[in-house]
């Protein structure tokens, strides 16, 4: 039966005219590689060492969280939904509340909007930080990945400081967040900012300068305007093609309508340019983060936590590090959600990094396909599977097995 | 004689005492590279995690070996111990305990640079033999690697040759006695170091073994003890080509004569050759440090436009002064 599946999903790529590949140029990068922090497997046929072709086949991170949602009741599922992203984790969260907050009649008080937005930006500072870091190990320079991730701590320990945790924080609730900023934390947030502001200038002038990485990332992965308005990426991969779309602003929630962000932009579309409007990004939220603090009102944090949320559907996005991420909520008044729809940015990206391997080396294939900071295990809501609707979907440990036999004696070895 | 020639081979200052070396090049480089990265690099076995590498590689001896299905079996089992015999027999060649090298040949210069060709040989043989997807590419980007680096490096070599009149290192090294080499001809050491570094698959030229790309490069496939011999293999090339940089351009053990007992002054020259080599090997992993990777048209843009050149001029420059 799952000859029958392979036989067909080829056969339908074949007749859809996508691609005609051979065993011999097809290279499987994933589900399991060094390059892949998660499982995802995209399928690279090369000439040589160019690609000509990518196909991606996603589905192999999907944990059925969204139909655990249905599950759980309305205030238990924030910390399911932090559980789909470490590195954005706040930015789920903050997402699924505001729009659960919106099918009622609540309004947030407004210290606790404040303190949503510097967490927020925080972890924007640290998402962008590890990515970073990140191109540094693709390309193979170590040193680069250690020094940033060794930086990335200094924004790490303020947030425990906030919300208890590094990663995942558990601190939005429903109506505002679970606890007040602690006492003199502003002295040590503005310590951390001004050294990670310093360390951001030095590793701007590092990646412009620095000839074996500037030989590695600029001019390559390259996705120029137009490409970019067909193919909808969301966040810096948009951003680095020169069109200023950012969330915060177009539609600005938590406190962002008083402590306004500068839209980074920049031109070229590679990679080099993701870097420096990384860079850009860091840079400017340390400035939000600054000026919320000075800002920041004193009242209440949090309301009474409703049980039970009225019927209606709501939806609501938040820029995440990554870009726009989107929540679509419907309640029937029960105690838990009917339906929760997530759309990640990783999924919207996804199409528009396949278009920036072609045509690049299979050296390249590490930092492009990243370059869009992927986050697969957030991406992966639905998996896709040919089935046959009679048939029940269920492969035996033996079935599996003459399967792969089978699979390994047809190819040769290949 | 001939009992002592044999044990000077296998023991010191011949093989054994050259493995011992690429044990500790091994844990300097991850120690320093570790300390320059704000790590602490290995510290659970032995004092300051000096003896990590004897037990990574005692632990690889006892994994389990896997000869994929595909694989030539042949070259799969026998290739590793090959492998390993290119620095073995190449460092019997390096004069370290007093002036003379364990074996002395008028033409060893030769076959020194015929055992640098056939450790490349024996790796694309091994990638092959292996059979896997990712071994191929690496294999690809070896050998276009291979073809990029020789030529400097074979000129490199040949220019100590040159200045010294001699194929023999042992002369090479008796030939320095009043100036090093490195003086009368820097851009070969530079090109030396830099082909070294590709050679070693180290950073900026790590382009055949590079984890996010290719997964473990053309040692994909190997696992269990051929893959602890080519760990192994790969550390003892570092070590022996750092003594090769030695020998040719940095006077190899020479230094000042203190005493006139000849056992206590080839104890003085061992100090001397301990010092060079490590300070030769600490700036190969320096380097390998501070740099990204580059691509492998890039590194072979690289060899052929600015290096095989710069050493080409070095070359005539000392055939023409000379």
């Amino acid at each position: 039966m799952v000859d029958k599946l392979e036989s067909e999903s080829s056969r339908k790529e074949a007749s859809a005219g996508l691609i005609q590949y051979s065993p011999e140029n097809l290279v499987p990068f994933g589900p399991i590689h060094p390059a892949l922090k998660e499982p995802e497997y995209f399928k690279l046929v090369l000439e040589g060492e160019r690609i000509i072709e990518v196909i991606p086949r996603i589905g192999y991170a999907h944990r059925g969280i969204e139909r655990a949602a249905q599950e759980r009741p309305w205030l238990q599922n924030i910390f399911l939904f932090e559980r789909i992203c470490g590195i954005c984790s706040f930015a789920h969260s903050l997402a699924y509340t505001q729009t659960v907050e919106s099918l009622t009649e609540f309004e947030v008080p407004r210290r606790a909007r404040y303190i949503r937005t510097i967490i927020a930006e925080l972890e924007r500072i640290h998402s962008h930080l590890l990515w970073l870091g990140l191109v540094g190990y693709w390309t193979g320079f170590d040193t680069l990945f250690m020094w940033i991730w060794r930086d990335r701590e200094h924004v790490l320990d303020p947030v425990e400081a906030i919300t208890g945790n590094r990663v995942h924080k558990s601190y939005a609730t429903l109506t505002g967040v679970r606890r007040d900023l602690p006492e003199n934390i502003g002295t040590s947030i503005s310590k951390e900012i001004e050294y990670i502001e310093d360390r951001v200038k030095f590793y701007k002038e590092l990646v412009s300068t620095e000839e074996t990485l500037v030989s590695r990332t600029k001019g390559v992965g390259r996705v120029n305007r137009n490409t970019a308005r067909k193919l909808c990426p969301v966040g810096p991969l948009l951003r680095c093609t020169g069109i200023a779309r950012d969330i915060r602003v177009e539609d600005p929630y938590a406190a962002y309508d008083e402590v306004q962000p500068d839209v980074q932009t920049s031109n070229d579309g590679d990679i080099a340019s993701l870097m420096a409007l990384r860079l850009d990004e860091i840079s400017d939220s340390c400035r939000i983060v600054t000026e919320a603090m000075e800002k920041i009102p004193s009242g209440p944090v949090k309301l009474t936590i409703p049980r039970l949320i009225p019927a209606g559907e709501g939806m609501g996005h938040v820029e995440a590090p990554r870009g726009e991420l989107f929540y679509y909520v419907k309640s029937a008044g029960h105690k838990t959600p009917e339906r929760v729809k997530i759309r990640t940015p990783t999924l919207a990206n996804v199409l528009t990094a396949m278009e920036m391997l072609k045509g690049q080396t299979l050296a390249d294939v590490p930092v492009v396909l990243t370059g869009m900071d992927p986050c697969f295990g957030c991406m992966d809501r639905i998996a896709v599977f040919e089935v046959d609707k009679q048939k029940q979907w269920t492969i035996g440990g033996d079935e599996l097995r003459q399967y792969g036999i089978n699979w390994y004696k047809k190819e040769g070895g290949r | 004689m001939i009992e002592t020639q044999v044990l000077e081979i296998l023991l010191f200052p011949g093989l054994t005492f050259f493995v011992w070396i690429a044990f500790v090049f091994e844990w300097l480089e991850r120690k320093t590279a570790a300390r320059m990265q704000g790590r602490y690099g290995p510290v659970v076995a032995g004092p300051r995690g000096i003896l990590q590498p004897v037990a990574d590689f005692l632990k690889l001896t006892l994994k389990e070996e896997i000869i994929p299905e595909y694989a030539d079996r042949f070259v799969f089992s026998l290739g590793p111990p090959l492998f390993f015999a290119a620095p073995a027999i190449g460092v019997i060649f390096i004069p370290v305990f007093g002036l003379q090298s364990i074996v002395y040949d008028d033409l060893d210069l030769l076959f020194v640079l015929f055992i640098l060709a056939f450790s490349a040989l024996m790796a694309i043989m091994l990638g092959y033999a292996s059979g896997g997807r990712w071994s191929t590419i690496a294999i690809g980007r070896l050998a276009l690697q291979y073809t990029s680096y020789e030529i400097p490096l074979i000129v490199a070599v040949v220019t100590p040759a040159v200045l010294a009149q001699s194929l023999s290192i042992q002369g090479i090294v008796a030939a320095q006695q009043p100036y090093w080499f490195i003086l009368l001809a820097p851009l070969s050491f530079i090109a030396f170091i830099i082909a070294a570094l590709a050679e070693l698959e180290k950073p900026p030229f790590d382009i055949p073994s590079a984890k996010t790309e290719i997964v473990g490069g053309w040692l994909t496939e190997y696992s269990g003890r051929p893959l602890a011999y080519i760990k192994i293999t790969k550390n003892l090339s570092y070590a022996f080509l750092s003594a090769l940089a030695v020998s040719l351009f940095l006077g190899g053990p020479l230094g000042p004569v203190l005493t006139t007992n000849q056992l206590l002054q080839d104890v003085l020259y061992l100090i001397y050759f301990l010092v060079k080599l490590f300070a030769v090997g600490f700036l190969i992993f320096a380097i390998r440090t501070a740099l990204a990777r580059v691509r492998i048209g890039q590194a072979a843009r690289f060899f052929w436009t600015l290096l095989t050149p710069l050493a080409l001029v070095q070359l005539g420059l000392v055939i023409v002064l000379r």
